[in-house]
């Protein structure tokens, strides 16, 4: 059988049985504070501006509207470029598409190893 | 002194060293009666407790810019105070030895009848022999729940143990100072 609990936490009303000094708590908080020692918040550090500091933001964005823009232009060139080849490829095959050439050929007068040799030559 | 409201505490914290010194009084006045009894539970000793409280509210105003705010105020200082009292009672172990013997550890019981700020009974001051058999871990857990009435919630944020395992730990805790009053009547 078990053995009966003679003492039982459930059965007690938690009370401390510690005290303090008289006054304590009530001089406890300047206590506390006058022991902190000095320091100073990183958000309080005074922080001297000079010309240079406060121009700066503008120099570095307008280099980088500069950046932007010499690149937009580099991009564009290149584009444009490419697009003038594009289209002048587009109109070749436009021009010599093969309808256009059969009928040529049709009507041409121009025999297989003429056509022969003008294809040899042009390459 | 200004009301305790801890979101313009936070506020406050962030600004020049006046509105910052003004908030942490704030918090030292809010919190230090709470955080005493904790760390008077521990040591037993007014001048011990006093001593870590102060060690606490120092550590906590010197790593003031370390504190982000995600957790709430008091679960960090009672983190800082659990880690002192802790730190403080393994040193207490390694520089004072203890003097026990078959019964339990008399040194406890002689430092309690003869300390002027413990004003219990023969069952209280037996009570407080029971709870200092316990391991730090559990002693702490025991204080907390039993003496201070914090939530397992709140302990379990405070010690980073999961809710399940305090209680486990608090009831072990019970069953270990029953066992240890039933030994002794």
């Amino acid at each position: 059988m078990e053995k009966e609990r003679l003492y039982k936490i459930d059965e007690h009303q938690a009370r401390r049985p510690f005290s303090v000094p008289e006054g304590y708590f009530d001089n406890l908080t300047q206590e506390i504070m006058a022991a902190l020692p000095e320091q100073e918040s990183i958000y309080s550090t005074k922080i001297t501006v000079t010309p240079w500091m406060r121009i700066r933001p503008y120099l570095y964005a307008a280099a980088a509207f500069a950046g932007i823009f010499f690149c937009i232009k580099a991009a564009v060139g290149i584009n444009a470029r490419n697009n003038t080849t594009d289209v002048a490829q587009v109109e070749e095959t436009t021009i010599y598409s093969d309808e256009y050439i059969d009928s040529f050929l049709e009507t041409a007068m121009i025999d297989d190893y003429t056509m022969y040799y003008t294809l040899v030559d042009a390459n | 002194m200004m009301a305790y409201d801890e979101r313009r505490i936070l506020e406050m914290l962030h600004e020049d060293d006046i509105s910052r010194r003004r908030a942490f009084e704030a918090i030292v006045n809010n919190f230090s009666e709470q955080l005493y009894w904790q760390i008077r539970h521990m040591v037993l000793s007014h001048d011990d407790a006093n001593d870590i409280l102060q060690n606490t509210f120092i550590k906590a105003w010197v790593n003031l810019d370390s504190f982000m705010g995600y957790s709430r105020i008091s679960t960090w200082l009672y983190r800082i105070a659990v880690n002192e009292t802790l730190t403080f009672l393994n040193r207490q172990k390694v520089t004072v030895p203890i003097e026990t013997d078959d019964e339990g550890d008399l040194s406890i019981a002689e430092r309690l009848e003869s300390d002027p700020y413990f004003d219990g009974d023969l069952t209280e001051r037996q009570l407080q022999e029971a709870i200092a058999t316990l391991p730090d871990k559990q002693r702490m857990v025991f204080n907390m729940k039993y003496f201070n009435e914090m939530k397992y919630e709140e302990i379990s944020e405070v010690l980073g143990t999961s809710v399940g395992a305090l209680k486990a730990s608090f009831h072990i805790a019970v069953k270990k100072i029953e066992e240890y009053f039933n030994n002794i009547d």
